[in-house]
């Protein structure tokens, strides 16, 4: 998903473009939440007609961006870290830190995929108020985030475990909102 | 065998009387099992405790007959405006067979058992504006604050006002500042977060009998022993009935209250409003409505 | 080790995970994930829980929203402008550009939400003005930039406030409204920090700017400093809610950086909106992970029982207060804010009603401290940001830091003794607390 990956020129070519679509997607998210909270004012308290379905979407929205930024914008190593120890340990330790944590991500995010699975399927008995949404649609991102969290975490790993991980020494863990 | 453990959601606080009520009936049901409440809505949001109950991650909610209607839509008769007079009529609705084949339809359909109504106090608009309220037709242009969602703001159309979704945090400042005209909770709550202060007056419109049902889920429910069950249903019961006398004393010092400060306290014409507000619920949810219920109800 | 409960292993797992370099929203997720299964209820749960809080949390929209606004106004010019103005403004004083510094940043407070957004926004082009010439040691420059920064999230709008409000329920609009003072009140204290160590170092004065210049520059400057007056208006006048406010504010960012200023293109808006998805997921994932964690903490009910812990010491509301202010002070040297947002401080909530605490007054405090703690290290995102645009040692950065911690401190307490200074502005607004 990173345009880093090395690999052949036409891989690194279609890597990219994929990349490129991803980031539409969560633009055309973010820039779908501002025009409808727009809407929502206008419609409000310049022409004092109320407009329901606004905020859904601004939800669905919400909700989305982060999940699909989580699986697919968002770089490993652009994720807010606690990073002391692991920044002051030698770089053999790193990779264990790295190759342990990411395998225990791996089987607790596997051991739960059933069961989350089970839930969002359950959720299509319950629709949103105004659109009608079904839930189970809605909330299956979160399938999808759960098993890209888990193919990305088996790459950190192979990384570490190959010696190749681009060296992080995060100091600055992307943009946070402070 | 019985469930060791009652875990219980609900939206209000533990200082609310009805925390009260509900560890009154836990005390008496301290043998058969450990009552394990979170106030606040602080386990689950309000609005998804009912599939934390159907999967098995609570065994227990107050539950508002709203999110029951979500997955039963004939359960949308009993969350419509002028349904039911008062808080009598509401029992005795729940103990009739047309109320038992409600409690039916969420058993075989949700796997829940329904208890009993817990009552919180019937809606009445609370304006800023100094405007005398008769009919639905004078509402028109008041910007009332509803709850968001599509229910409620179906709810404000029935009185013929411009719902305005704001969150119950934001209200005091809305009404302050004149972005929305009124608010319609119960008067206790209105009194409480000090929204008399700034507003003018309560038209007692009553369209809503304000209402959660206790529940529990059926699998916790059918672990109970029938005597235990009968126990169970009691302990209920009693503690409700206790609770709701003591919440009824309350609405009417807050009654004599609001007056005593100046407020207007007034009824409108309260058949113009049932006449208006069903005719929509009708026209809006009838097809969803078991044919013949709200006759019924309304023979009560 | 065999008796620990499943509470105790996973808040092992969790330090393990995060100390071990995974992401903390991620740890978060994990851990939860762990004592679900370790305590043998639903492993759905964590779903269940990060999807209807996401969905739930209408408030939290505010969030992706601000960063917009900040993001846009650092895209277009509107932060050059403002710069430029505050140079008439205080420039000719001694450590003119310190002064420059911060009360930009009071202003710049006044539409933006975040902290990181404004040291950004602000730091890239002042740090340059300071340190051209060796005017000003890059680490100063560096450290009063990191400082003043802190002052945005506590003026209003502020996206930790609105997280705050979210977990104790308090009201948004009250929220903002007591962090003005506050806010005000640092930007003074910083000021007075940058005046007594720029006389004592010697630090410059700016050339004044000419007389006939000064129309010019208010003028060019005058669409920036609008912004607050709009939000305020437009949120205490009953237009919009807090969330809209910060809907809007982006609206008019965007607006002013097209129409007014000519400075915006297609691809740089895409460009902002890109970033914007990005830093919401990263606070969204923080989000994500809290809530999953808050509902392991509240099956074993930990606030109920710090409640009835904080009950048993009889401690009084100062006490408390001290209390409180200690243990965050110190966390925030190890943690990241919307953590302790979002873990630490809902566990407090029950304590803080139960004593009669306001809980704007105690909303401001914490909001303050969790600023304090972006420029304390080993954990400090401002210092983080600082160095990284100065390539200036973390340590040489945190000496100049020391003497605006040590203000900010002072703030705090003031803050914390005297409610009055927080809550003197809602109250005039109409709060009842
Ligand atoms: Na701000
Ligand atoms: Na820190």
């Amino acid at each position: 998903m990173a345009p880093e990956i090395p690999s052949a020129t036409r891989g690194v070519a279609v890597g990219r473009w994929l990349q490129r679509r991803a980031d539409d997607v969560a633009v055309v998210l973010i820039a779908t939440m501002f025009v409808s909270f727009l809407l929502q004012i206008i419609f409000r308290y310049v022409l004092n007609r109320p407009l329901g379905w606004t905020e859904e979407v601004t939800i669905l929205c919400w909700v989305w961006v982060v999940l699909w930024g989580a699986s697919f914008i968002v770089a490993d190593d652009e994720e807010v870290r606690f990073d002391i120890l692991y920044n002051a340990v030698p770089p053999g330790a790193r990779r264990a830190f790295t190759i342990v944590a990411s395998v225990g991500l791996i089987v607790l995010m596997a051991l739960s995929l059933p069961a989350t699975w089970r839930y969002v399927l359950f959720m299509r008995r319950e629709h949103s108020a105004y659109l009608g949404m079904r839930f189970d649609y809605l909330y299956s991102i979160y399938v999808l985030f759960a098993l890209v969290c888990i193919v990305r975490q088996v790459r950190v790993a192979w990384r570490a475990w190959r010696g190749t991980a681009p060296a992080v020494a995060s100091e600055l863990p992307g943009d946070v909102a402070e | 065998q019985s469930p060791a453990k009652m875990r219980f959601s609900c939206a209000f606080t533990e200082q609310d009387l009805r925390a009260d009520a509900y560890k009154a009936f836990a005390a008496a049901m301290k043998e058969d099992f450990e009552f394990q409440p979170f106030w606040g809505n602080t386990l689950f949001k309000q609005g998804t405790e009912l599939v934390a109950l159907q999967r098995g991650n609570l065994e227990m909610a107050n539950l508002a007959p709203q999110d029951i209607s979500k997955q039963v839509p004939a359960w949308s008769l009993l969350t419509s405006a002028y349904l039911f007079r008062d808080v009598a009529h509401l029992k005795k609705t729940f103990k009739s067979d047309v109320g038992r084949e409600f409690v039916k339809m969420a058993r075989e359909q949700l796997q829940i058992e329904v208890i009993t109504p817990v009552y919180f106090g019937s809606r009445h608009v609370n304006l800023k504006p100094d405007r005398q309220i008769k009919t639905p037709a004078d509402l028109a242009g008041i910007k009332l604050r509803m709850p968001p969602g599509e229910f409620w703001q179906f709810l404000g159309e029935s009185i013929g006002v411009n719902p305005t979704p704001v969150a119950f945090a934001e209200v005091y400042t809305a009404l302050q500042t004149g972005a929305i005209d009124g608010q319609d909770n119960p008067l206790v709550l209105s009194k409480l977060m000090k929204f008399d202060e700034v507003t003018t007056q309560f038209v007692l419109t009553g369209h809503v009998v304000g209402y959660d049902v206790m529940t529990v889920s059926s699998k916790a429910w059918n672990m109970l022993k029938p005597e235990q069950q009968a126990r169970f249903r009691a302990a209920a019961e009693k503690a409700i009935d206790d609770y709701t006398a003591k919440f009824e004393g309350q609405e009417r010092d807050v009654v004599t209250a609001l007056k005593a400060e100046g407020k207007k306290v007034y009824t409108p014409d309260v058949n113009a409003f049932r006449a208006y507000a069903q005719k929509r619920y009708v026209d809006k949810y009838g097809r969803d409505w078991p044919s013949g219920a709200i006759e019924r109800i309304n023979a009560l | 080790m065999m008796g620990l409960s499943p509470f105790g292993w996973c808040v092992i797992v969790l330090v393990a995970l995060a100390a071990m370099g995974l992401p903390i929203g991620l740890s978060m997720v994990g851990a939860s994930i762990f004592y679900l299964l370790a305590a043998g209820l639903d492993p759905g749960t964590a779903a269940e829980q990060i999807l209807n809080g996401l969905y739930n949390s209408y408030v939290l929209l505010a969030v992706p929203l601000f960063i917009l606004a900040a993001d846009l106004m650092n895209t277009g010019s509107l932060t050059d402008r403002l710069l430029k103005f505050c140079l008439v403004l205080v420039g000719r004083f001694r450590g003119g550009l310190g002064h420059v510094n911060v009360v930009s940043n009071v202003i710049f407070a006044g539409m933006s939400g975040s902290a990181i957004a404004d040291a950004v926004g602000i730091g890239r082009i002042i740090i340059g003005m300071m340190t051209r010439g060796g005017k000003y040691p890059v680490a100063y420059a560096a450290a009063i930039t990191a400082s003043a920064a802190i002052i945005g999230p506590i003026i209003p709008p502020s996206i930790p406030m609105v997280i705050y409000a979210l977990v104790s329920d308090a009201s948004i609009g009250y929220l903002f409204l007591g962090g003005v003072v506050p806010g005000l009140i640092l930007g003074v204290a910083f000021m007075v920090m940058n005046a007594v160590i720029s006389r004592r170092r010697n630090y410059p004065v700016e050339p004044p700017v000419r007389l006939r210049e000064v129309p010019r520059v208010t003028v060019e400057a005058f669409p920036a400093l609008l912004l607050p007056i709009i939000l305020l208006v437009g949120i205490y006048g009953g237009v919009m809610t807090p969330t809209e406010g910060a809907a809007a504010a982006a609206a008019y960012a965007l607006l002013a950086a097209a129409l007014i200023y000519r400075a915006l293109s297609g691809r740089q808006v895409y460009g902002v909106l890109l970033s914007s998805a990005k830093a919401t997921t990263s606070v969204g994932m923080l989000i994500a992970g809290a809530l999953a964690f808050n509902y392991v903490v509240t099956v074993e009910n930990i606030p109920v029982s710090v409640q009835h812990f904080v009950g048993g010491f009889h401690l009084s509301k100062v006490g408390f207060l001290l209390l409180v202010n200690l243990i965050l002070l110190v966390l925030g040297c190890l943690l990241e804010g919307t953590t302790i947002l979002l873990i630490i401080v809902p566990i407090f909530i029950p304590a803080v009603k139960a004593l009669g605490i306001d809980t704007v007054h105690f909303g401001v405090v914490v909001v303050v401290n969790i600023m304090i703690g972006l420029l304390t290290p080993p954990f400090g995102l401002l210092l983080f940001v600082v160095a990284n645009m100065t390539k200036q040692p973390l340590l040489a950065i945190v000496r100049e830091c020391v003497p605006f911690i040590a203000a900010a401190i002072a703030v705090l307490a003031l803050i914390t003794f005297v409610p009055e200074t927080v809550l003197w502005l809602p109250r005039v607004m109409g709060y009842k607390g």
